[in-house]
């Protein structure tokens, strides 16, 4: 097991290499010269160069990349260029608000999944199912960024009760978890769905059923229990995509965190940001995969470890 | 004795039966995606949303830029079904008119997504070695970015723009594209029709295109059709987010983005766009689980 989960980890640091080297050259994709992007328009051809040799960019590029990942290394991720402070201050201060959003969605959509999906599935083929199914492709098809304005309609505009914006409460939570949580629910209830149908084919569902046992126990005891290593793995794997997905959820409401921060920089051309964003991003994301991989292989008696 | 029983069971009616109904794979497939309504209904709204892009633009009573300061703002009415926007523009127009916009767009990026994913995964499954580990570590990075964000990273490399979200989206689904072609190929290069071809002296070229890719065309397929809904709503999200469509331009995602400052007044200016996205978006998934449903040789009748 432990050597699994030490080969898990050694095998994540390539792509982590190959995602470093990308956002690397990221702002070196750029059309134009990043020093004047640095410097700013107006700047002068001196100042341009005062800035080259600032950022090290008159440097051959072998030795700016070595310095980028020392700097990394040392967590430093450069100088924003919107608000003129460190990034990591900039990302430190969103990063708990869009985790704390990503773990609310992540708890109520799966209960909501995970029940929708079972709902669905031991009814397979009667009206539960066809309106179980129907709901979670709506849920799937929804562009959320709309379904958040109905939201803001009818709860804010309307009902006023709640807010539209910011992150001061725990208030501030619901439309934008709500936003974000509804494709997640979707997307685990047609999972659930499936594999809860998969495991009532099984001769134990059979042998439990045969034996008396009530069909409430059946489904949870026997059926979901067995087809809950799987649900998990869709979970865990939604968790990664849903600190980045959230962009379009924050920015409907304005939620001060790491999405509405990746906007902004973007729609400011603030390079430094952007690069430092998507590389946390990647690196959630990466880390994420890794711990519910490892998470997967503990649950699941069926791999074994050589 | 077999035969004996098989002569008797096999009765004459029967079989001038079945050789006037050929069953053919692809017979079966559509006998089974019919038996599929709500797909069925989903296809016929795809082939209406098809014909609305091409002969929308003449159906229109108003002109999507026509502006109308007397009129801004109105609500659904005999003259504007769908209302008018904060320049007195006829929404049910301009909605019309956007319809080729999002279509074009969807189509377009899973397309190119699809044809270099297909290529780069029949050359990695085929060719193993190298040449996989480089595809399949590209692929890995690709899919090391969540959701959207390498959407917004291309376009923030490249510039806002309905050009760039495409080349953005096709990134974005090429990797889907590439390990389900590589996995299809892995399994079917060992095959004994592979073999055979082989030993008959077929080039690589004709192996792989000949034989290997039509047994992952179906798979291909349903991930194609599956995309296309997806796509359209990262499109649309990035339009939403001011990176992809830019005004007058009647885009559905900045539509609503454009929307969302009257949300008060007239909400309406909101709820079509996000509509005619929601049931497009639909549309093609609800057609691509019964495409998925059809194909599928494990799910039999």
């Amino acid at each position: 097991m432990f050597r699994y989960i030490r080969r898990r980890m050694l095998g994540t640091i390539p792509t982590l290499l190959i995602v470093i080297t990308f956002v690397f050259f990221f702002v070196r994709l750029i059309p134009g010269d990043p020093a004047r992007l640095v410097a700013g328009e107006q700047a002068t051809q001196a100042d341009v160069e005062v800035v080259r040799v600032r950022l090290g960019l008159d440097k051959p590029l072998g030795m700016q990349y070595v310095a980028y990942i020392t700097g990394l290394l040392h967590g430093d991720l450069g100088m924003s260029l919107r608000t003129k402070r460190p990034v990591t201050t900039e990302i430190a201060g969103r990063f708990g608000n869009t985790m704390k959003l990503a773990l609310v969605t992540l708890a109520w959509s799966t209960i909501a999944g995970v029940l929708f999906g079972v709902w669905s599935g031991r009814h397979r083929g009667r009206w539960q199912d066809y309106l179980g199914m129907t709901v979670s492709v709506s849920g799937i098809s929804i562009p959320s960024f709309w379904l958040g304005f109905l939201l803001i309609m009818l709860f804010s505009v309307k009902l006023r009760w709640l807010p539209t914006t910011g992150a001061s409460s725990w208030k501030c939570f619901i439309l934008p978890s709500v936003t974000l949580g509804v494709n997640i629910a979707a997307i685990i209830a047609r999972f659930t769905r499936s594999s809860i149908i998969e495991a009532f084919k099984e001769d134990y569902v059979r042998t439990a059923r045969a034996k008396g046992l009530k069909e409430n126990v059946v489904t949870w005891k026997h059926a979901f229990r067995n087809s809950m290593v799987s649900v998990i793995t869709v979970v865990g794997l939604r968790f990664g995509f849903l600190l980045g997905g959230s962009v379009v959820a924050e920015a409907v409401f304005a939620f001060p965190g790491l999405g509405t921060l990746l906007i902004e920089s973007v729609n400011y051309r603030d390079y430094p940001a952007i690069q430092s964003l998507i590389l946390i991003f990647s690196l959630q994301f990466l880390i994420i995969n890794m711990v519910v991989d490892i998470l997967y292989a503990a649950l699941n008696p069926e791999i074994k470890f050589g | 004795m077999i035969t004996v029983q098989q002569t008797i069971d096999s009765n004459p009616v029967e079989v001038v039966d079945k050789v006037s109904k050929v069953r053919t794979p692809f017979t079966d497939m559509i006998r089974k995606f019919l038996k599929q309504k709500n797909a069925v209904v989903a296809l016929i709204f795809i082939l209406f949303l098809v014909f609305l892009s091409f002969f929308g633009d003449s159906l229109i009573s108003h002109q999507i830029n026509e502006y109308d300061y007397s009129a801004i703002l109105l609500g659904p009415s005999k003259a504007h079904p769908f209302g008018t926007d904060e320049f007195g523009r006829d929404l049910f127009s301009r909605i019309i008119s956007g319809t080729k916009i999002s279509l074009a767009v969807g189509l377009s990026a899973v397309t190119v997504g699809a044809l270099c994913g297909t290529i780069l995964g029949l050359l990695g499954g085929y060719y193993r070695g190298i040449v996989d580990a480089i595809i399949m570590r590209f692929a890995d990075t690709l899919f090391a970015f969540p959701g959207i964000i390498l959407a917004i990273a291309i376009v923030a490399i490249l510039g806002s723009g309905l050009a760039n979200v495409v080349i953005a989206v096709a990134v974005f689904s090429t990797p889907t594209f590439a390990r389900l072609v590589r996995g299809e190929t892995l399994a079917l290069r060992t095959s004994v029709f592979v073999q055979a071809a082989r030993n008959l002296g077929a080039s690589d070229a004709r192996i792989i295109f000949r034989h290997i890719l039509p047994g992952a065309i179906p798979d291909i397929i349903v991930q194609y059709t599956m995309s296309i809904g997806s796509s359209i709503l990262t499109a649309a999200s990035l339009s939403f987010l001011g990176m992809g469509a830019q005004p007058p331009t009647p885009e559905w995602g900045l539509m609503l983005a454009n929307g969302r400052n009257y949300i008060m007044m007239a909400p309406h200016v909101t709820i079509f766009p996000g509509l005619a996205i929601l049931f497009t978006v639909l549309s093609f998934n609800i057609f691509g689980d019964g495409l998925r449903d059809a194909l599928d040789p494990k799910l039999t009748d």
